[in-house]
């Protein structure tokens, strides 16, 4: 199957380096510390943090730093067929597991010992690089949230299909067979903390899809500072200042 | 405005908000004896609903609803399977509402809320008892084929009145469904057309003409709080977690009364209650109804 056709278009009329469109929404869930919900292209998750709040299990709690606590889900109705187990499948523990440590790596959690964080994140609609999705989401959340990071952490994912570098892959061109590389970046320390490849690549090759891949996180990155600024002016504007 | 210029005017706030926590019921009950309650809604008022059709894309009817913060998010998946011995004409609802742990502090992961299978089974026995969706429109071929309609009911923000919100968005997403087209092919299964192939004839769709459910009458709820002698219409999860009782009155379109639930509680109510509660929930009626024909009219202009 042709994923690139001759005239360098995808499947879904993109160029091999353009990205999908992205849209961030700030405060989505009232109950929640902080909350954002993020779109790229179909792909739809929405995100919520409490915290840091007093640790629900005693035995867990630790002296020095903050306990940080992630689920991953998807609705029954995100991907094409329904899905039975949502929850608690291995996909969801391991992506689960990922964010968790993605983020804890960027919490200034020795700020706030003897307390949790959680990172709650659902996925609505699922079409490709909802690990990505999910990443920038919590990011916002925890902005949002008013949490202490050490840097925003951004994520986007990049492809290699019919001999060329793809970037943000959807889900025909992910199940597609080829190698997925997905890259959490902190844009302004400029360090790769998620690396993820699944797939065979030659090394030569993987740089220039892990460059791809990065050059897309810092497009997510001067989106949701613009998205965090313009908050910020809202939140300003309603105090009167 | 937020801004502290007196000290004196600051510390005044802090007392407010810490008497709100510390004796919440003696809050409530200073703002009720002047006939108010603390979001300045009268007691008799319901918060502000607002339904999008077609929030997910990928599925075949899907709604949106929001009461007050209140948000909940119901989507209908439709699959073929083969209809049971007993109704062999009839399709299926199944109905799922889930509680995830975004929606509200204290629902954890890995433990389900309390709340999430009570309405979920209240939401079955409504839609069941109200006879709003005719199975047998959801048949394909007699004992051979029938669709089954999956409603998925996720909760994304959880502050009161949840059994509302959800019947809402349930009913906006039935009443927003498409149901996609579909064939018979060589073996005789049923095969979903794609828009690509409609148009060959060996595809010709079996229902072209029955694309959206015809609902009858459409159940509409409103849950109310008794406390001593005041009735207040959809409450916020601060006032259920305060005062505990409870009454849900389901009405339809033509103000016929499809279910009460009033689950215990510590205030017995008396007749007059009950009717007020209902007269309170057939007002509700005409505005929900109001609200979802400008929905559905909205959606029809595209």
């Amino acid at each position: 199957m042709e994923y690139v056709s001759p005239e360098g278009l995808r499947l879904d009329g993109r160029r091999p380096m353009e990205m999908r469109q992205i849209r961030a929404e700030i405060g989505a869930v009232a109950k929640a510390d902080g909350s954002a919900v993020f779109e790229m292209g179909n792909t739809k998750v929405i995100a919520a943090v409490y915290g840091p709040r007093e640790v629900q299990n005693r035995s867990q709690q630790m002296n020095d730093k903050a306990l940080v606590r992630c689920e991953y889900s998807m609705a029954n109705f995100s991907t094409g067929d329904r899905m039975r187990k949502p929850k608690g499948d291995r996909r969801s523990t391991e992506i689960s597991l990922v964010i968790r440590q993605t983020m804890e790596a960027c919490i200034l959690t020795h700020l706030m010992p003897r307390s949790q964080i959680d990172i709650f994140v659902q996925v609505l609609q699922a079409d490709g690089g909802t690990r990505s999705a999910c990443i920038n989401a919590a990011t916002l959340a925890l902005a949002d949230a008013g949490i202490p990071l050490r840097d925003l952490v951004t994520s986007c994912s990049s492809g290699y299909l019919n001999s060329t570098p793809l970037l943000d892959l959807n889900y025909v061109e992910d199940s597609a067979g080829g190698p997925d590389v997905t890259v959490g970046f902190l844009p302004k320390l400029d360090k790769v903390t998620l690396l993820q490849m699944d797939s065979k690549l030659p090394i030569d090759i993987f740089e220039n899809v892990m460059q791809l891949a990065i050059e897309g996180c810092k497009a997510v990155a001067n989106y949701i500072r613009e998205i965090l600024l313009e908050n910020t002016k809202q939140l300003e504007y309603r105090r009167g200042l | 405005m937020g801004l502290p210029d007196a000290s004196g005017d600051l510390s005044s706030e802090v007392e407010v908000h810490a008497f709100r926590r510390l004796f919440p019921l003696r809050f409530y009950e200073r703002h009720l004896s002047e006939s108010i309650r603390p979001d300045g809604r009268p007691l008799g008022r319901a918060r502000d609903t607002t339904i999008a059709l077609g929030a997910v894309a990928s599925a075949d009817g899907s709604a949106l609803a929001k009461i007050g913060s209140t948000t909940m998010l119901a989507a209908i998946k439709m699959e073929v399977m083969t209809p049971s011995m007993e109704s062999p004409d009839e399709g299926c609802l199944a109905i799922d509402f889930h509680m995830p742990p975004i929606c509200s502090p204290i629902v954890r992961p890995g433990r389900p809320a309390e709340a999430a299978p009570v309405v979920s089974k209240q939401l079955s026995d409504t839609i069941s008892s109200s006879v709003m969706a005719d199975l047998k429109e959801l048949s394909l071929v007699s004992g051979k084929a029938a669709w089954m309609a999956y409603l998925d009911i996720y909760c994304l923000d959880a502050d009161g009145a949840l059994f509302d919100a959800a019947l809402l968005s349930a009913v906006a997403a039935l009443s927003h469904l498409q149901i996609p087209a579909v064939s018979l092919n060589e073996d005789g299964r049923v095969v979903v057309v794609s828009e690509e192939d409609e148009g060959k004839p060996e595809k010709e769709p079996v229902n072209r003409e029955k694309r959206k459910l015809t609902l009858k009458s459409i159940p509409f709820s409103l849950t109310c709080i008794l406390h001593k002698n005041y009735i207040l219409a959809d409450p916020t999860a601060e006032e259920e977690s305060i005062m505990e009782t409870l009454v849900t009155v389901v009405l339809d379109s033509s103000s016929q009364l499809i279910s009460l639930y009033k689950p215990g509680g510590p205030v017995l109510a008396n007749t007059s209650a009950i009717q007020d509660s209902i007269a309170l929930t057939r007002q509700r009626v005409r505005e929900l109804q109001k609200i979802l024909d400008e929905a559905n009219s909205g959606m029809e202009v595209d």
